[in-house]
């Protein structure tokens, strides 16, 4: 039972994202291409595309990691989905922050039901309710089933939100990701920088998660 | 099996009148708090109808959910349930329907109420409305009834329910409402076919997923 970060890997892995983060950055504000229109308002988006993809990425792993509970009934794969969740719900209310702050310039408004915005404002109440079942669940074998199915339903919900949102309020399609693959080069090498760098990151902080709850249970389990 | 089950389901509510008495009650009470709270012209009322109509319905809808398994809470009779030899996806069929059915007799007698009071024209043919009233009804309980069934034994289960399911549900409120809406303002049906191709999705993605899970939910 040993600190995360006691670990040699873990720790220059760490470094390497502290520093990699900061080099991001700097990319970013001096040596990305200033796009007509939306001047610094863009920059966002090396930001917040990558953090819209982490938060799927985790919901997705939610599925399959309670798609595993399920079938192996092993309580690794019931953490694993514990820390997903988490994870992704973080990164689903950084998107709904980071939203708004490029809307307010381009749009002249925080707010707008653009499908992508709206599937995920709705994913984050739905993981809402997906803790308070965690907590209020009661015995922790039910609770982590319970937790896996919700788990795969919320995902399989996502495609049926998205289309009806977006034929719900077909004037709103804008679609800023569509737009950027449009623009002239410079944009897309740093974009998949930042990609790759919130994608590693994401691992680093499911294992740090997993790792953690794991230490939990052995200690609960001890104590009992 | 399964018309055994949907049987006991009936009967057990023909005796107590639990669910029906309480959907019904409830959802004429919100037709009259919807009445006295909207002092608007009658164009703008009939124009927010179909939304009110089915938050209305969905907020009834939960009461019967919540009470499609708590009641066999009591002594403990969901564990002689799920211990008789039948299929649990069966089970999750059962309660689909009988709270289908429980939704279909509420509104029987909430729909005339609603025009009533709110002063509604309704002048288009029945049957395509009787059509998104079933699909609707079918879309909310294909999700409501496997996650009641998740609710059921968490505390706080009557809270939970709603704050789970509103959320999941969506897409059926988004389809219902804007099918409603064209169907009353009498626009041809190639114009709102998506929004049934939608809902006739929802609840067979549902009804599947929810008969593969519901083993999962009943285990004990």
């Amino acid at each position: 039972m040993t600190s995360f970060f006691t670990n040699k890997f873990n720790k220059s892995m760490l470094i390497a994202l502290i520093i990699l983060f900061m080099v991001d950055v700097y990319i970013i504000v001096t040596n990305t291409p200033m796009i007509p229109q939306q001047h610094w308002a863009q920059k966002i988006f090396y930001l917040h595309v990558p953090v819209a993809w982490t938060a799927f990425l985790s919901y997705f792993f939610v599925m399959v990691f309670g798609i595993m509970y399920l079938v192996k009934k092993d309580y690794r794969w019931d953490r694993l989905g514990q820390s997903a969740a988490e994870i992704g719900t973080l990164f689903t209310a950084l998107v709904l922050t980071t939203g708004p702050i490029w809307a307010k310039p381009i749009w002249g408004k925080p707010w707008i039901w653009e499908p992508r915005l709206t599937t995920t404002l709705i994913l984050f109440l739905v993981y809402i309710g997906y803790f308070m079942l965690r907590e209020f669940g009661g015995h922790p074998e039910r609770v982590a089933r319970y937790a896996a199915i919700l788990g795969i339903i919320a995902f399989v919900d996502v495609p049926i939100i998205f289309l009806s949102v977006k034929f719900w309020t077909p004037e709103i399609q804008s679609h800023p990701q569509v737009e950027m693959a449009q623009q002239p080069g410079g944009i897309l090498g740093p974009f998949f920088f930042s990609l790759a760098l919130f994608t590693i990151n994401w691992l680093m902080m499911l294992r740090f998660r997993s790792h953690t709850l794991n230490i939990k249970q052995k200690l609960l389990s001890d104590h009992v | 099996m399964l018309v055994n089950l949907i049987k006991k389901e009936l009967l057990i509510e023909l005796r107590s009148k639990q669910i029906l008495v309480s959907m019904a009650a409830f959802g004429l009470s919100v037709v009259l708090i919807f009445a006295f709270s909207f002092s608007v012209s009658q164009k703008i009322l009939e124009t927010f109808a179909p939304g009110l109509f089915w938050v209305l319905i969905l907020f009834t809808s939960v009461l019967g959910l919540h009470r499609l398994f708590d009641y066999e809470k009591e002594f403990d009779a969901f564990s002689l349930v799920i211990g008789a030899p039948v299929d649990r996806g069966t089970i999750y069929i059962s309660k689909w329907i009988s709270g289908w059915i429980y939704l279909v007799v509420a509104e029987i007698i909430i729909i005339p109420l609603f025009v009533l009071f709110l002063q509604l024209r309704w002048t288009q043919p029945i049957l395509p409305g009787v059509g998104i009233l079933f699909l609707g009804n079918s879309g909310i309980m294909a999700i409501g009834a496997l996650i009641s069934g998740l609710a059921m034994r968490a505390r706080m289960s009557e809270v939970l329910l709603p704050v789970l399911l509103f959320p999941l549900v969506t897409p059926v409120l988004i389809a219902v409402t804007k099918a409603t809406t064209a169907y009353l303002n009498a626009q041809p049906f190639v114009l709102w076919q998506f929004w049934v191709l939608i809902l006739a999705s929802f609840t067979v993605i549902f009804g599947l997923l929810g008969y593969l899970l519901f083993d999962h939910v009943t285990e004990e």
